[in-house]
């Protein structure tokens, strides 16, 4: 571990910078203390826990509908995945069957949700890099995004579409919303390639991105890095080749084998245009038919549990159901397995460049801070 | 209009301070001052990070334990006038996180926020929509104005 | 020298400065202009930034920064903005009686002087976004409990301290460049060289010094992306985040100020046209500082920031072109 000037256990550690909770680079309350020496980072603590509600204590004891509908407020960045997740383990747990058409539906929210995380990442990674422009380019063509999902679920960040066998009636996609949907992925294809040639061309940028916060691939393996962070240092692992829900289609898992800012950005970059096609496939073979299956008893169950592949990896819940309750829940998010990549990513690095080397796993402080202790009643 | 209230007019500079919550309000707010679409700027409010430089101070989030003390801290770093938006359900009560628990209440949350500061202008919405916050910013606005 | 000769001289100087501090009020307020147009959006009226802004922080509530001496703290962009103000009547023709006064020397010590000051702020800065945020940090299983803490805003100095060191090296090699062509160090020397030969600018020494003196125009702003001082991305605003009302205004005009100042030792340099209110070329002054904001902003809506490792190498490259420049400058 010390060849490439990481941790070593004897060091002299000049000085402490703490920065956080309210901080430009982060935007959401952490502390991270950095441990400098000469600039160059040395050791870092991330301590999260500001941010912490409680989503798991308070969900303890809820009819399972309600219950689900909290766990979007986990997350306004993917708050469909927590939504669909947990969806998905009731039903698991209920044995019951989703029509076809919502499960396309559910694929396209899923994958429109991955397209505006992804390109919130690139945005505020540009705005650490320093890079305005970069990040006001993004930013307007996320837009086409979020008016899209608005569209659909009517709200700009929870749209809540996913229910307990099906999806909301309101997010039933009709011809001119797929019209929509189909002009809006067009557009945002185009405008991603057109932002990706200009990105990797910029000599500046890419100085400042290549070779920062490598990980490799064993560090990333036993600091249990997860999703794009993961699949940026060479592992070639995506849940959703393996969910069910996702078999039907035809996707690429992209890899990136350096492990650098600069890996990490092209696995999210080229993930867009992956997505769309999800998004192109599942509108042309879009089933028709029902797009609810109210039939069915709620019933007791043992802990159930399910994972899904959201944007930033895996997603992890699981609860048992009595009497139409909800208990025992446990929710595991994707950035707190990151957090040690993280920590581990910016060491040996100027300052400037440790802020980007935590940026670029794509850390969501929020989902993290949900729960700390898991109460058992 | 006198010199001083046209100056404080053509010039907002906002503070952002998130205290919890789920991301979106904040996002939503970073998102509506800086992205080509809504350019708050054009509306001459501009952003910042620094309590020394802001003149409206925006706040998101339920105010979780360790964001309360914080939170008072910035607030009184700036300098009057000064004025405060509350944006989204969980910074005007508390949000999902204080009202709506199953067996146990979350003991987490020290807002909402005007329990912790006084608050000028409320902006409501989950998330909030950024057509709102900047209406709030307006109305935030004649206290600014009108102060010594 | 007659009475009246001294007083029309000294109505020029001040016309020139009233003149300088109203071309620049509006130079931050183009240059972002210029940037939010370059990010298609609108942008902000181009009165805002450099006149609403300081007016609105006059009228602000003064407070006692956090800092170990107030004072101090408060009265140092004041000392910036005369250090300024001196700059630009240096480079006035009518003060060029001062001989010794106006000499390149001068010009470049007080420029030195004006990087220092950021170092002082910096050190002087206890903002609570760092270590004085409430935060219960040091508790059992924290890591390195016992090491000294410092706030961001010492990181500022700290690299305040090496610009001083490398950072300003363009500039001044730049300056030394037209005293190479001019074989003076006077500025009423290389003002009356330029007259007889023409402008500097249109030589090979000239252009290349001139690109020099471009680079270094923007490390001494602390433009993006020479903004190490301020990076959003862990100092936030450095040494200028405790500077509060009116203190601050004197921040935000000293800052348009030095752009215009700059900009005008420029055209004095290589152009031989000194600011003198008294004569039209001052509208090449105010032409060539327009430019030069306008290229800035350009320069740094298309540039992430750079760390110390893009820094040097540009640094080194940048005066190895000074050189080549000076050299050019013998031929
Ligand atoms: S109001 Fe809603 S969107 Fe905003 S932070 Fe709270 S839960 Fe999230």
């Amino acid at each position: 571990m010390d060849e490439d000037n990481k941790v070593t256990k004897k060091q002299v550690i000049e000085t402490e910078v703490p920065l956080g909770t309210v901080h430009s680079a982060a935007i959401e309350p952490y502390r991270v203390r950095l441990f400098v020496e000469d600039e160059i980072v040395k050791d870092a603590e991330i301590t999260v826990g500001v941010n912490h509600r409680g989503v798991e204590r308070i969900m303890e004891g809820l009819p399972v509908e309600k219950a689900n509908s909290l766990t979007e407020k986990i997350c306004g960045i993917c708050s469909n995945s927590h939504i669909w997740n947990s969806v998905l383990v009731a039903e698991k747990a209920l044995g019951i069957e989703v029509p076809e058409r919502a499960l396309y539906i559910r694929i396209i929210m899923e994958e429109l949700e991955r397209l505006h995380s992804h390109m919130l990442y690139l945005a505020h990674g540009s705005e650490v890099l320093g890079h305005e422009t970069f990040a006001m380019r993004i930013f307007y063509i996320r837009e086409t995004v979020m008016e899209l999902l608005r569209m659909i679920g009517g709200n700009r960040v929870q749209y809540g579409v996913p229910i307990i066998g099906g999806i909301r009636p309101r997010a039933e996609l009709d011809l001119m919303r797929i019209q929509k949907i189909k002009d809006g992925m067009d557009f945002v294809e185009e405008k991603i390639t057109e932002f990706a040639e200009r990105f990797v061309s910029d000599p500046m940028v890419m100085s400042r991105i290549t070779g920062v916060g490598i990980l490799k691939k064993e560090d990333a393996i036993r600091l249990s890095a997860t999703g794009p962070t993961l699949r940026a240092t060479g592992v070639d692992i995506d849940l959703r080749r393996d969910m069910p829900e996702y078999e039907s289609f035809e996707f690429n898992v992209i890899t990136q084998d350096d492990g650098d800012v600069k890996a990490n950005i092209l696995v999210r970059v080229l993930e867009i245009p992956e997505s769309i096609k999800i998004i192109r496939q599942a509108i042309d073979h879009l089933p028709e038919g029902k797009i609810t299956n109210r039939s069915w008893d709620m019933e007791d169950s043992p802990v159930t549990n399910n994972y899904i592949e959201v944007p930033r990896g895996k997603l992890y819940h699981s609860y048992s159901l009595d009497d139409g309750r909800v208990r025992n829940v446990i929710i595991r998010t994707p950035s707190i397995t990151n957090i040690g990549a993280m920590e581990y990513a910016c060491i040996g690095y100027h300052i400037t460049d440790a802020q980007l080397a935590i940026v670029q796993c794509d850390p969501c402080f929020t989902c993290t801070d949900r729960a700390i202790k898991i109460i058992q009643i | 209009m006198s010199l001083k209230s046209y100056s404080r007019a053509r010039s907002v500079h906002v503070m952002l301070v998130y205290t919890g919550g789920c991301n979106g309000c904040d996002i939503e707010i970073v998102n509506c001052i800086f992205s080509p679409k809504y350019d708050a700027e054009q509306y001459k409010i501009f952003l910042t990070w620094n309590p020394r430089e802001a003149d409206v101070l925006v706040v998101t989030g339920p105010v979780t334990k360790h964001n309360e003390q914080p939170l008072r801290e910035i607030y009184k770093a700036i300098p009057e006038p000064k004025a405060v938006i509350a944006a989204g359900a969980c910074a005007l009560m508390g949000g999902v996180y204080k009202n709506i628990n199953g067996d146990i209440p979350s003991e987490e949350i020290m807002g909402p926020v005007d329990k912790i500061i006084p608050v000028d202008a409320k902006v409501p919405g989950c998330a909030v929509r950024p057509e709102d916050v900047l209406a709030g910013a307006v109305a935030a606005l004649p206290k600014l104005l009108n102060a010594k | 020298m007659s009475i009246a000769d001294s007083l029309i001289a000294f109505i020029a100087v001040i016309g020139t400065l009233i003149l300088a501090f109203f071309v620049s009020a509006w130079l931050p307020g183009i240059e972002r202009r210029f940037q939010a147009r370059i990010q298609q959006r609108i942008g902000p009226p181009i009165s805002t930034p450099g006149i609403m802004a300081p007016l609105k922080f006059f009228f602000k509530e003064v407070i006692n920064p956090n800092s170990p001496m107030p004072g101090l703290y408060n009265v140092l962009p004041i000392i910036g903005l005369i250090i300024t103000i001196s700059l630009l009547m240096i480079t006035m023709p009518q003060l060029y009686v001062l001989a010794a006064f106006t000499s390149v020397i001068a010009l470049v010590g007080l420029l030195k002087v004006e990087e220092i000051i950021y170092m002082f702020m910096g050190s002087l800065s206890q903002s609570v976004l760092s270590l004085k945020m409430p935060f219960p940090d040091i508790v059992k299983g924290a890591k390195h409990p016992g090491v000294r803490r410092s706030f961001v805003e010492e990181l500022s100095s700290m690299r305040a301290f090496r610009l001083i060191a490398f950072g300003s090296f363009p500039i001044y090699i730049a300056i030394f460049v037209t005293v190479a062509i001019a074989k003076s160090i006077y500025i009423s020397d290389i003002v009356s060289y330029q007259q007889i030969h023409g402008p500097i600018l249109f030589s090979l020494a000239g252009i290349l010094g001139a690109i020099v003196f471009f680079i270094g125009f923007m490390i001494l702003l602390n433009e993006y992306p020479f903004a190490i001082l301020k990076t959003k991305a862990d100092v936030i605003e450095g040494p200028l985040l405790e500077y509060a009302a009116k203190y601050r205004a004197y921040v935000y005009i000293s800052r348009g100020f030095l752009i215009f100042v700059l900009a005008s030792i420029f055209s004095t340099l290589f152009l031989g046209i000194p600011p003198n209110i008294l004569s039209w070329t001052i509208l090449i002054n105010i032409a060539v500082t327009l430019v030069f904001t306008m290229i800035m902003a350009t320069v740094s809506t298309f540039s992430p920031i750079f760390t110390f490792k893009q820094f040097y190498p540009l640094v080194a490259g940048v005066s190895m072109i000074g050189i080549l420049a000076i050299i050019a400058s013998f031929l």
